[in-house]
């Protein structure tokens, strides 16, 4: 790989003889715009392996983050995803509803821990009783209200699968620590310490103001919730993540692969600092930081490059800016690679979006990573991933991972010429535009200015014009659609286990179970609590966490401890940045 | 038809209820505007009463209704609903989103003008609006 100089001068030479004597009369003749690239060690001069790629598992991760892959397909007793863990993404309707859905998924044979999502309304911080959230119980995730709504939920974990034994994940961000005292004092009612809890919570606010929208409190005060929650996991909650940080979520609200880098590092800077701030050792609490996902394209070469120089910038952030010693606070825990994102997927001929993700599937592999055969191809349908899509999705991964062999090679890539100048290339973009961050001092305050929800506007509506100018083609949105293409239509005929009707009940009856805890609680004492709440949240240097525990056993809503908040935080609502 | 007559085609863009998902809207926010319209975004987090409100008193030609909750078939028709009720109903309402194909005459016959689902473009909204916005007195 290490060219000596005059070896490099002569490819040199007869690169530019190859250029002029056979590149360019063959694009002449085949009428091309832009000939197809080739790439040559010219590119990668002063590469160093081991400084820029290195080995698997190990600083600075470019290859991957651990040093073999771990899909099921070369692990030895692995179960070849045929039964999926209760931790796909689901939940809806009351909390019963969404016990007994766990509860068959259980007699499938299913196993581990929730990952639910919640309504709207919990999210954003509201009970179901209240008049302004009306249609939005229970429509998107399950409703939470109190601590009585996890008792339900968890009837469907017990015995072998109970809470010192099972992972719950949880996407909530603004007041995610208001939902982990709730699980706390569950566990407290079952006897089981909070240390032995696992689990995660999405916890990343920066990014719904950024993008994904679920925020209820001002940047500022919002990183204060988040310092709780570095400070008081890291004590008291060893198997607790602290955060899974998303740049999945700003890409998919409009921002291009190098505004997803700059961004969501910009994001996970500021939340290492806060920790650091608050006078925790970055090695005690960066290894509990999790990612959820990047985002996506079709780009695959790019998305795999994007990758390999995030991983490789996280490490460098975390070992150089911040002076971490363990190789696992530098390691960026994810569980999937390259994908094409959802919003590559077209409504137009709906079955084209599996040919779409199997070629996210392959990206994901190359990444290093499992294949990342997402979403379902019915994502554009809206009416929640069916179960033959959700089938064939799966099927997909498992033709990667059985059929191909792509699985025994992590990054294939590795010291290609194309793919680490790519890496590069990449990297370098991010760096620029994390700096740009960083001069603007930092990503609370990139947020609180709109900086970066208006680059994120911007980028779309960009997008969105060279569709409708036909530079950027989308198969069978904007091309090929012409009368004798066939417009190929799809049946689902198995039933989704939500039911519809329960769906659509869920709010009178959640409003119901709302009221009887409001009515058999002791009612003074949460007005106690809720006025301490108060006063401690005015005291920016007190960690809510404990107040937020005695709360939840005393069955004290989401709204009313959020509201106490709002009333000290105040509001963020300045959303309309374009 | 008179030049001075012809004054640009005000929208209101609107998000209601606790949706987050604004990428559509703002594209359309952009995009209606580089048509030589002139657009207002409310921002996420809107009830229908404040919607209304907004387009009353901007007087809007035209409510763009985003949602991707699916909570659309409660805001879209409530915001038709109210419009009415402030005799505003020549505003053209029209709505977009993740809108399942049986839902979409559900909402027609609920007085909301269109549907624009994932994959329309700009350019064809514009002009829907164009040719079925009320016309200028």
């Amino acid at each position: 790989m290490h060219h000596d100089k005059d070896k490099l001068e002569e490819i040199k030479k007869k690169r530019k003889e190859w250029e002029e004597k056979v590149l360019k009369p063959a694009a002449k003749r085949f009428r091309m715009e832009k000939p197809t690239e080739f790439h040559t060690p010219l590119e990668i001069e002063g590469f160093d392996f081991l400084r820029d790629v290195g080995f698997p598992g190990q600083y600075p991760f470019t290859t991957a983050a651990f040093p073999v892959n771990l899909v099921p397909a070369l692990r030895k007793g692995a179960k070849p995803g045929g039964l999926k863990r209760a931790s796909q993404y689901s939940g809806y309707g009351t909390p019963e509803d969404t016990r007994d859905y766990y509860k068959a998924q259980a007699a499938l044979g299913w196993s581990g821990g929730p990952n639910f999502a919640l309504d709207l309304p919990t999210q954003c911080g509201y009970d179901s009783d209240n008049p302004t959230v009306e249609g939005e119980v229970g429509k998107v995730g399950v409703a939470i209200d109190t601590l009585r709504d996890f008792e339900v939920i968890f009837e469907a974990f017990t015995g072998d699968q109970d809470l010192d034994k099972i992972a719950t994940n949880m996407t909530m961000n603004a007041a995610a620590n208001i939902l982990i005292a709730m699980y706390i004092a569950l566990a407290e009612k079952r006897g089981i310490p909070m240390a032995k809890l696992k689990g995660t919570p999405q916890n990343d606010i920066l990014k719904e103001h950024v993008s994904r929208g679920t925020y209820i409190f001002p940047p500022r005060p919002s990183m204060r919730m988040f310092r709780d929650s570095v400070v008081f996991f890291t004590k008291h909650l060893p198997g607790i993540n602290i955060t899974s940080i998303g740049g999945y979520h700003i890409r998919e609200g409009g921002a291009t692969r190098e505004q997803e880098m700059a961004f969501s590092l910009a994001i996970g800077i500021a939340y290492l600092q806060e920790g650091v701030n608050a006078g925790v050792d970055i090695d005690d609490f960066a290894p509990k930081f999790t990612f959820n996902g990047s985002g996506g394209s079709l780009e695959i070469y790019k998305e795999v490059a994007f990758h390999r120089a995030y991983r490789r910038m996280w490490a460098k952030i975390v070992k150089e800016r911040f002076g971490a010693k363990k190789e696992e606070s530098m390691r960026i825990r994810v569980p999937m690679f390259a994908h094409i994102g959802c919003s590559s997927t077209t409504k137009q001929r709906v079955l084209n979006n599996l040919s779409r993700t199997m070629i996210g599937g392959i990206a994901g592999l190359l990444s290093g990573g499992p294949p990342a055969v997402f979403p379902p191809y019915d994502e554009p349908l809206g009416l929640g991933w069916s179960l033959e899509a959700r089938q064939l999705a799966d099927d997909g991964a498992r033709i990667l991972m059985y059929e191909t062999g792509m699985c025994d090679v992590l990054d294939p890539f590795a010291g290609s010429y194309f793919m680490e100048s790519l890496t590069n290339e990449i990297e370098k973009a991010g760096w620029e535009g994390l700096q740009k961050i960083e001069d603007m001092g930092g990503a609370v305050t990139a947020i609180e200015t709109g900086y970066m929800q208006r680059e994120i506007a911007r980028s779309a509506a960009e997008r969105q014009a060279k569709i409708e100018r036909g530079e950027m083609l989308l198969v069978g949105v904007n091309c090929f659609t012409e009368e004798y293409e066939l417009d190929v239509t799809v049946n689902r005929l198995v039933e989704h286990p939500y039911s519809e009707k329960k769906r659509y009940d869920a709010e009178e009856k959640q409003k119901a179970n709302l009221a009887e805890v409001k009515r058999t609680r002791n009612n003074r004492e949460v007005k106690r609590l809720l006025l301490e709440l108060e006063k401690a949240a005015k005291k920016e240097d007190e960690n809510l966490m404990p107040l937020f525990i005695q709360l939840a056993r005393e069955y004290a809503s989401l709204q009313e401890q959020c509201d106490v908040l709002r009333g000290v935080f105040g509001e963020w609502q300045q959303d309309t940045f374009i | 038809m008179v030049m001075e007559n012809e004054r640009k085609i005000k929208v209101l863009i609107a998000k209601p209820g606790l949706d987050g998902h604004d990428r559509g809207a703002k594209v359309l926010a952009f995009g209606l505007r580089d048509q030589g319209m002139e657009v207002i975004y409310t921002g996420r987090r809107q009830s229908a009463v404040q919607i209304v409100k907004a387009a009353i008193q901007e007087d809007v030609d035209v409510v763009g209704l985003s949602c991707l909750s699916g909570a659309h078939l409660t805001f879209f028709p409530k915001v038709v609903e109210l419009l009415k009720e402030q005799k505003a109903d020549d505003v053209l309402v029209v709505g977009g989103g993740i809108i399942p194909e049986e839902h979409i005459p559900i909402l027609k016959e609920k007085g909301v003008a269109e549907i624009f689902v994932s994959g329309a473009m700009v350019k064809d909204i514009g002009d829907f609006i164009r040719k079925n916005v009320r016309k200028a007195d």
